[in-house]
């Protein structure tokens, strides 16, 4: 029989790690840009998936009229692209009605706190207004979790492919790989990562600003070999009992989409900021607004951006969050405000790159936290960010990527 | 319940929060430590001074045992019960004083805003470890044994019953003409806006708390009721001065003292450096003030007070859980010094009554409400209470009342007025 270990804490991690990095990157970007260390961010999370939810499962909120004719229940896709959008909009409206003016009179940072947690209030209190405070579930079709069964035997790794089906685990698939196999793939796949890395990386200059960055090129290019050796290369499977080593890793699509999706949000705006004119102008006006303002740049159209691209990574994050956990209620984001500041410390407050990777860190720790520390203390998922957050704050707190 | 009850529990309340709010004020207002936190020192002020005076075996509690600190104190010399139940609260706040130690150290020497999520998150995290932790302090069934100072003192009568509703009576109608007598001076000095405002608000006061009882059936007896307020002819034999009467005293006389002492502490040249800090912490440093040091110890003064009001906020209750605890009371009391004036001992007061004034006046809303709606008219409050603090901090940041004046002496020499960073060199204290 085998048992859920280290591999299975890290692929949560991943799926926990991707909803925190969509949410510190845009949070790193009101904190850099707007200046606005923003305590409604959570909020702003919590308002996105429940905006899918308006036309996903309309039912669910009692205060909409019923009356309305185009309302009804449809596709969580479609309702999250709907939600995540309606979610930027209202995310310019805070700019718009809110921290525009306050910017306008020159409002210094503890003032923005504490209008940020006037809003974080107002946010929360209009989904508890609307919503209630049950715990909700968007209509989809239900996801079938696929276990990963990894064996080390004398003869190498074998892999099954199982599924729980009516109490019964069932085998869908299974293949093998010998110990020279096994071996021949790793070294290709590092062998790939490290030349990809050295032909990027050669005859860099300091003024050289790549699109992406030659260590996650790097580091994708590996995963990516080994993931293709592995599907290319599956052989027929050894025998499983008596392994020298077993582990199970449960996930499902719903998991891939995740961080397939958030990983796809960070390369747009990665294109966003390092190749457009706007991206340009936004990364200025961190760096110092009235500069950038003397030089041409419309700071308060830069802003606007911001809070839409934030508001629109905050929703993803909170439609993603609240799918993959199949619960939705209104403590949901201000449990990740937590998490999500720390990955924007952590990375550093003006790099949205070390952000994002930060939040990965921080939900991987989350996970692996879960998983080593004893039962009785998983309650304190949050307080792993907390302590990871103290501890930089103490050794370097201007972050560990500081710089954009 | 007569109305004069009401008015005490109300009263009470504000008492304490006031108290509370003016640890904040103390962070927040003259230091400019943005506190997000503030609850958790309540929490653990109350928890801690409930703990300290609670007898050792308690039915149904499974915590850290009670020390007995009263009984322990008692035994020793007359009156040592009081003396122990204090020892109980200067526990809790040094309790208190050290959770913000910890949180203050890591972020202190940072931006404002690193101090806002770290004591957030430790506020959330305290909050779930009291909740869990069942060894702790019992956890979610919380504690139900609190100890009342002097509680077996009352009802405190003096003999017969015309005797005492004549003190007492007469003590309440004293202070009624007092706090007249205040209103009109007040309404003097101030301007024509001011003086209609607070005379409508005397007006709706005497409306509610004397016509409307009268005319609501209670006759003579309710008007009398309310008047003499501090006496209770229904407690024990010859009626008297009851616990939460007296728990309403005892509380103001806790927050004058702690007035009192916030006062002589802004008033003082170290008051002086903390605002300084608040305004340009380059400043002070440059005049070779350790900037850190004030910061950490303004905000355990502050944690402190926070401790203190968690101690009487446990007697008025009775017993004490976690989910008293939530990080919106935090933000109440935020809204409570910025609607008030922050930096303004008498705002932090003011706009505490105003606070809950609104937040407790707008409860018989819930009569007319149907029950199932409950969850949506607390949620609106909270709502309208975001908006408010938005709005004031938009059009009045300085609150009602504004900054507080200063009664700093500064050299003659020194040019600046009271307050200004001139007299900042004349402050020194060796560091």
């Amino acid at each position: 029989m085998v048992s859920t270990g280290l591999l299975d804490a890290i692929a949560t991690g991943l799926v926990t790690g991707s909803i925190i990095a969509a949410g510190a990157l845009g949070l790193s970007l009101i904190y850099s840009i707007a200046e606005v260390p923003n305590f409604a961010h959570g909020d702003m999370i919590t308002i996105g998936a429940y905006l899918a939810l308006v036309l996903n499962k309309p039912g669910a909120i009692p205060f909409l009229p019923d009356a309305v004719p185009f309302v009804g229940s449809v596709s969580l896709w479609l309702a999250g692209i709907v939600g995540v959008g309606l979610a930027a909009a209202l995310a310019a409206s805070y700019e718009l009605s809110v921290f525009r003016h306050f910017r306008r009179k020159d409002a210094d940072l503890i003032t923005m706190v504490i209008v940020s947690l006037g809003l974080a209030l107002v946010l929360r209190n209009v989904v508890l207004f609307l919503a209630g405070s049950k715990n909700i579930t968007y209509a989809t079709d239900p996801v079938r979790d696929v276990f990963w069964d990894a064996y080390l035997t004398d003869y190498g790794l074998t892999i099954q492919l199982t599924q729980r089906r009516a109490g019964d685990i069932v085998t869908l698939d299974q293949w093998g790989y010998a110990w020279w196999l096994v071996a021949l793939v790793l070294l290709a796949a590092v062998g790939v990562g490290y030349g990809v890395y050295r032909r990027r990386s050669a005859g860099a200059e300091f003024d050289v600003v790549h699109l992406v960055d030659p260590r996650i090129l790097a580091v994708g290019a590996g995963l990516a070999t080994l993931l293709v050796l592995a599907y290319l290369l599956r052989f027929q499977a050894g025998t499983v009992s008596d392994p020298l080593a077993s582990t199970r890793v449960g996930t499902s699509w719903k998991d891939g989409t995740v961080v397939v999706l958030t990983g796809l949000a960070m390369f747009v705006l990665n294109v966003l900021l390092k190749t457009t004119r706007l991206g340009k102008a936004m990364r200025a006006t961190a760096d110092n607004l009235d500069l950038a303002e003397v030089r041409g740049v419309d700071v308060d159209r830069v802003q606007l951006v911001v809070w839409v691209v934030a508001g629109f990574l905050a929703a993803l994050a909170g439609v993603l969050a609240g799918w993959s956990a199949s619960n939705i209620n209104p403590n949901m984001g201000f449990s990740l405000l937590l998490p999500v500041f720390a990955a924007v410390i952590m990375g550093g407050i003006r790099s949205p790159y070390g952000s994002a990777l930060a939040g990965l860190v921080i939900g991987f720790s989350m996970d692996l936290g879960v998983h080593f520390l004893p039962p009785s203390l998983a309650v304190y998922r949050e307080a792993i960010a907390f302590v990871i957050l103290v501890g930089v704050l103490l050794v370097k707190p201007e972050g560990l990527w500081g710089d954009v | 319940m007569a109305l004069a009850d009401f008015l005490i529990t109300l009263l009470t309340f504000v008492t304490v929060y006031s108290l509370f709010g003016l640890g904040l004020n103390v962070k927040y207002g003259f230091t400019g430590l943005v506190d997000f936190g503030h609850v958790a020192y309540f929490m653990v002020g109350a928890y801690v001074t409930v703990v300290l005076t609670m007898p050792a075996e308690v039915a149904g509690y499974a915590g850290i045992g009670g020390l007995n600190l009263p009984a322990v104190f008692g035994a020793l010399f007359p009156g040592g019960a009081l003396v122990g139940w204090f020892v109980g609260i200067a526990g809790g706040m040094v309790a208190a004083a050290a959770t913000s130690l910890l949180v203050g150290v890591p972020t202190l020497r940072l931006r404002e805003d690193y101090l806002a999520i770290t004591a957030l998150g430790i506020a959330t995290i305290l909050n779930a470890v009291f909740e869990n932790e069942e060894w702790l302090f019992n956890g979610p069934y919380g504690v139900q044994s609190v100890y009342e100072p002097l509680g077996d003192l009352f009802p405190l009568g003096l003999g017969s019953f015309t005797l005492n509703m004549v003190v007492l009576g007469g003590l309440s109608v004293l202070l009624f003409l007092v706090a007249g007598y205040a209103v009109v001076q007040h309404a003097r000095r101030a301007g024509r806006r001011m003086r209609l405002l607070l005379g409508g608000l005397v007006a709706l006061f005497v409306l509610w708390y004397f016509v409307q009882p009268v005319l609501a059936g209670g006759g003579m007896v309710a008007f009398e009721r309310n008047l003499m307020w501090l006496f209770d002819p229904t407690a024990g034999q010859t009626g008297g001065l009851d616990y939460d009467r007296f728990l309403l005293l005892f509380a103001t006389g806790l927050l004058a003292v702690a007035y009192w002492w916030v006062e002589r502490t802004v008033n003082s040249p170290y008051g002086r450096v903390l605002r300084a800090v608040r305004d340009d912490e380059d400043v002070p440093k440059a005049l070779g003030k350790q900037t850190y040091r004030y910061k950490i110890q303004a905000m355990m003064f502050g944690s402190a007070l926070a401790g203190a009001a968690g101690a009487l906020w446990a007697i008025q209750l009775g017993f004490i859980s976690p989910e008293q605890f939530a990080p919106t009371l935090t933000f109440f009391a935020f809204t409570a010094v910025i609607i008030g004036g922050t930096a303004n001992n008498k705002g932090v007061i003011l706009g505490t009554a105003a606070f809950w004034l609104i937040n407790s006046g707008t409860r018989f809303l819930n009569d007319y409400i149907p029950s199932e709606y409950s969850v949506q008219l607390a949620a609106a409050r909270l709502m309208l209470i975001g908006v408010l603090l938005v709005v004031i901090l938009y059009y009045r940041p300085e609150g009602i009342l504004g900054e507080q004046d200063y009664t700093v002496n500064v050299p003659e020499d020194d040019a600046g007025g009271p307050g200004s960073l001139g007299g900042l060199v004349g402050g020194g204290d060796g560091d």
